[in-house]
């Protein structure tokens, strides 16, 4: 029993190694994009704190979106994860969609989801 | 005499070998080309030169040359003998004629090897167009599918291009935040631009209507594929025409075999002396 298990850990392995070794541009993008937009979410840090990790999280998105849009790597055989990140290019890439419509990167995200002002305003509170 | 009939006899035995079935088995030393794939992207006409430059350089080349420059010398040594023939004795003539057959056998079995390195060299040339017609079928085909996925990239790319300016300007990403990344990107951006810029002031850029229109590229391909066709289709009628000769390279040294066979008949033609007859042989009592 225990052979089976060691030889059928050694196949797993090798089958999927390649694919743990191959983290493309979009998934580290996709983590790092996470990333920020957790902090613009998060309630716990102070607006400062938030300020100057957000910051730095736009630098390396930033470079991470810009490395994204130049890779040659994923023009053969795009994933479907690839495709639908160009065919939503204000929400993968969120640094050059803010510095296009010119607002704050959480702005842009916001309203791109569909929470603008006044949508919020619209709404009222109810009770079921 | 014997000698040269049984050297006759050779000739019109590897005369004979030399028909069509054994032309096309020679052995020669091939040529791959070793062009990278980058090249591919090169317009029909320079492609085709960049091949013949890497053929010139590969043994293939060499070979043909040397057994071209051997032919050469062949027919010049044929000459010679043909023009020795009309002043010679009939002993010097039946000689010059041995050597006359055996250099217009050699002459078939060069102009033989040539022959093929010829066709292998041309087969080489339309197996690579081949190769580069079926990558741009095989790439246009995959273009089709994902061209959406393309359009939006590349509208991508231009959107990223036309924010780089203003990524630049940005007071936010100061020079102690940009990473290492950021400042390559700029020198790079900057100097593809340089480059760009002097492609489409290249005299050849304007020219080259192939380089940008995949479909003519494909079209020249398949030009310069019947071009090579054509040319194999002349080798093998130059084949045909090499099999005629040696067959009558055969029936020349048969013809000679013959002569030299009925001449020695004649020159060695002893009277059998009939020994049972007694008048035959007083000489061997009186002596």
């Amino acid at each position: 029993m225990t052979k089976i298990l060691i030889k059928s850990t050694i196949l797993l392995t090798l089958i999927f190694s390649p694919y743990a070794a191959n983290a493309n541009t979009i998934d580290n993008l996709e983590r790092e994009r996470a990333k920020a937009l957790n902090l613009i979410l998060d309630k716990s840090i102070s607006i400062g704190d938030r300020k100057s990790k957000l910051e730095k999280s736009k630098m390396r998105l930033l470079d991470l979106e810009r490395m994204t849009i130049n890779s040659k790597n994923i023009n053969k055989n795009p994933s479907y994860q690839t495709i639908k990140a160009f065919e939503k290019f204000d929400l993968t890439f969120l640094v050059h969609s803010s510095l296009e419509k010119g607002k704050s990167l959480s702005l842009t995200w916001l309203e791109k989801i569909g929470l603008t002002t006044e949508n919020l305003m619209s709404t009222r509170v109810s009770r079921k | 005499m014997k000698n040269s009939n049984i050297k006759l006899f050779l000739i019109i035995l590897s005369v004979s070998f030399y028909s069509a079935n054994s032309l096309a088995q020679n052995n020669v030393n091939g040529w791959k080309p070793q062009i990278v794939e980058k090249m591919y992207v090169l317009p029909p006409k320079h492609l085709n030169k960049v091949l013949n430059n890497d053929f010139n350089k590969s043994l293939l080349a060499i070979n043909l040359q040397n057994t071209d420059n051997k032919i050469k010398n062949r027919i010049e040594k044929i000459s010679e003998l043909n023009s020795l023939l009309p002043g010679s004795s009939k002993e010097e003539g039946l000689e010059i004629q041995h050597q006359i057959i055996i250099n217009k056998r050699d002459y078939i079995k060069d102009m033989n090897d040539l022959l093929i390195m010829k066709k292998e060299k041309l087969n080489t040339k339309k197996i690579f167009f081949k190769k580069i017609e079926k990558k741009f079928k095989g790439n246009s085909l995959k273009n089709k599918t994902t061209s959406n996925f393309l359009n939006n990239k590349s509208s991508a790319i231009k959107r990223s291009q036309k924010l780089d300016f203003k990524i630049l300007e940005n007071t936010s990403y100061n020079l102690s935040k940009r990473s290492k990344y950021f400042k390559q990107y700029q020198i790079n951006k900057d100097a593809v631009k340089k480059l760009k810029l002097a492609i489409e002031k290249h005299p050849m850029s304007n020219e080259n209507i192939l380089y940008k229109d995949p479909l003519n590229k494909v079209e020249a391909i398949n030009n310069y594929v019947h071009e090579i066709d054509t040319e194999i289709a002349v080798l093998e009628m130059k084949e045909q025409m090499i099999n005629y000769m040696a067959k009558i390279v055969a029936l020349d040294a048969m013809s000679l075999a013959e002569k030299v066979a009925f001449d020695d008949e004649n020159n060695n033609k002893v009277v059998p002396t009939n020994f049972n007859d007694p008048v035959n042989v007083i000489s061997v009592f009186t002596n």
